[in-house]
């Protein structure tokens, strides 16, 4: 076991972890933040996208130990006091779910594009996500909600 | 397993000389992990090189563009320096993958897991590369054409070598590069064949070209027999189009379930080896 310090939507911890294992599996059975999904487990699906350090990663791949001194967001960490965030809000408003095992990853690459750019073109939300696959609704929904989501963020000044 | 994160190029180098052979140098690991999860590799002691300051950033010094080999392939894809020098090399590192595995993996290791079609490798091939590679014995340089010892292996041993650096001499104005790749989707997902080629053109004539070709065969692979054709010619459709066919020359082509053909591949080829030229001639101002 190894000590790791490591802040996980703003809360800080200082654990002993197996070095062995990923970060996904460190924020699903340790911290019990189940959100984070493990779709493909090979870097193929984008279910586990978690953001840490501003930009997207697949936290199936990411060895626990290199999340030391990391700040990490996972899909728990965006709602705010009950409210949801706004990309949330407009994949509900869109119908960009189905079965939603590919949505938060989904969320936290549209997350980790509209914090670096929020006036993002079709094409550059269609890289961001390119990482993402959902086998439900296919993207156009998907890429609506986050069209418009940045759009409310705009005018709401986030 | 043991996970060492080294601070220093050289700090990484003596935790591989302690472990004398049993620790292993990893850097986005977006290859390695999968191994380990798949069980096709086991390994005992992670040496990971990602905080190690100087294996990190892009720079231009000594007219060479330097490329730290813990720098990752959206690093290396937004740099504006890359941009202006190597336009193709931005388009090869942001052709891998997905954004969340760029987020991640290197060009370094992209070269050592020396699998044929690797997008950033093939735009890195024809651009004269050298590796800084440290070892016990000391620092030695190696060719980008003396990195790959067979599908899938390197010539370097990550368990007892660290590449530093990645070294490329900048282009003069009339050297230019192009890589493109045949795809069946653009994210998450190998090309069914890719081109990369650089040249010098100089009074209206090919002084020298290197042109590479995957996946056909160990690492990129060079396309000889159409490089000593274009020696000393003018960029004509007619000179492009017959080095493209003579490109095929120096190809093995096998088949592909999900990738296409040997027969598709073989008809293929020729004409992105045209097209990677084309893309030259048209930033020459020579088409």
């Amino acid at each position: 076991m190894e000590n790791l310090n490591v802040t996980v939507n703003g809360k800080f911890y200082s654990v002993q972890v197996d070095p062995s294992i990923r970060l996904v599996d460190f924020i699903r059975d340790n911290l019990f933040l189940t959100g984070t999904k493990v779709g493909c487990g090979k870097g193929e699906c984008g279910a586990c996208t978690v953001i840490m350090n501003g930009v997207s990663v697949n936290s199936c791949l990411i060895p626990v130990m290199r999340a030391e001194g990391a700040d990490i967001e996972t899909i728990e960490g965006l709602s705010d006091g009950g409210r949801l965030h706004p990309i949330q809000e407009e994949f509900i408003e869109k119908g960009a779910i189905q079965c939603g095992f590919c949505t938060p990853g989904m969320i936290m690459s549209a997350k980790a594009l509209l914090d670096q750019n929020i006036n993002p073109t079709v094409d550059e939300v269609r890289e961001a996500l390119g990482g993402n696959i959902c086998r439900c609704t296919g993207y156009v929904k998907i890429e609506e909600a986050v069209l418009c989501a940045a759009e409310r963020m705009r005018n709401e000044g986030k | 397993m043991k996970y060492v994160i080294a601070r220093t190029a050289g700090e990484a180098l003596g935790a591989l000389t302690l472990e004398n052979g049993k620790a292993l140098i990893m850097a986005g690991g977006s290859d390695i992990m999968v191994e380990l999860i798949e069980e096709k590799r086991s390994e005992d002691i992670l040496i990971d090189v990602t905080q190690a300051k100087d294996m990190k950033g892009i720079r231009v010094e000594n007219e060479h563009l330097v490329i730290g080999a813990a720098a990752t392939m959206t690093e290396i894809h937004t740099n504006p320096i890359v941009k202006e020098y190597f336009p193709s090399l931005a388009k090869g590192t942001g052709s891998v993958g997905s954004l969340q595995i760029r987020n991640s993996a290197t060009l370094a290791g992209n070269v050592v897991s020396a699998q044929p079609a690797a997008d950033g490798a093939m735009a890195l091939a024809p651009l004269n590369a050298q590796f800084v590679v440290l070892t016990t014995q000391g620092t030695k340089i190696v060719p980008f054409s003396e990195m790959y010892a067979g599908i899938g292996k390197s010539s370097l041993d990550p368990h007892r070598e660290v590449i530093k650096e990645i070294r490329i001499p900048l282009s003069e104005p009339d050297e230019k590069a192009s890589f493109i790749r045949l795809e069946l989707r653009k994210s998450l997902s190998l090309p069914m064949l890719s081109v990369s080629a650089m040249l010098k053109y100089k009074e209206g004539r090919v002084e020298w070209s290197r042109i590479c070709m995957a996946p056909v065969g160990v690492g990129p692979v060079r396309a000889l027999k159409a490089e000593e054709y274009l020696w000393g010619k003018e960029l004509t459709p007619t000179v492009m189009a017959k080095a493209g066919e003579l490109a095929a020359e120096n190809a093995a082509f096998r088949s592909n379930p999900l990738r296409g053909s040997k027969e598709y591949r073989r008809h293929s080829l020729p004409v992105l080896v045209r097209r990677a030229l084309e893309d030259i001639a048209d930033q020459l101002g020579v088409l």
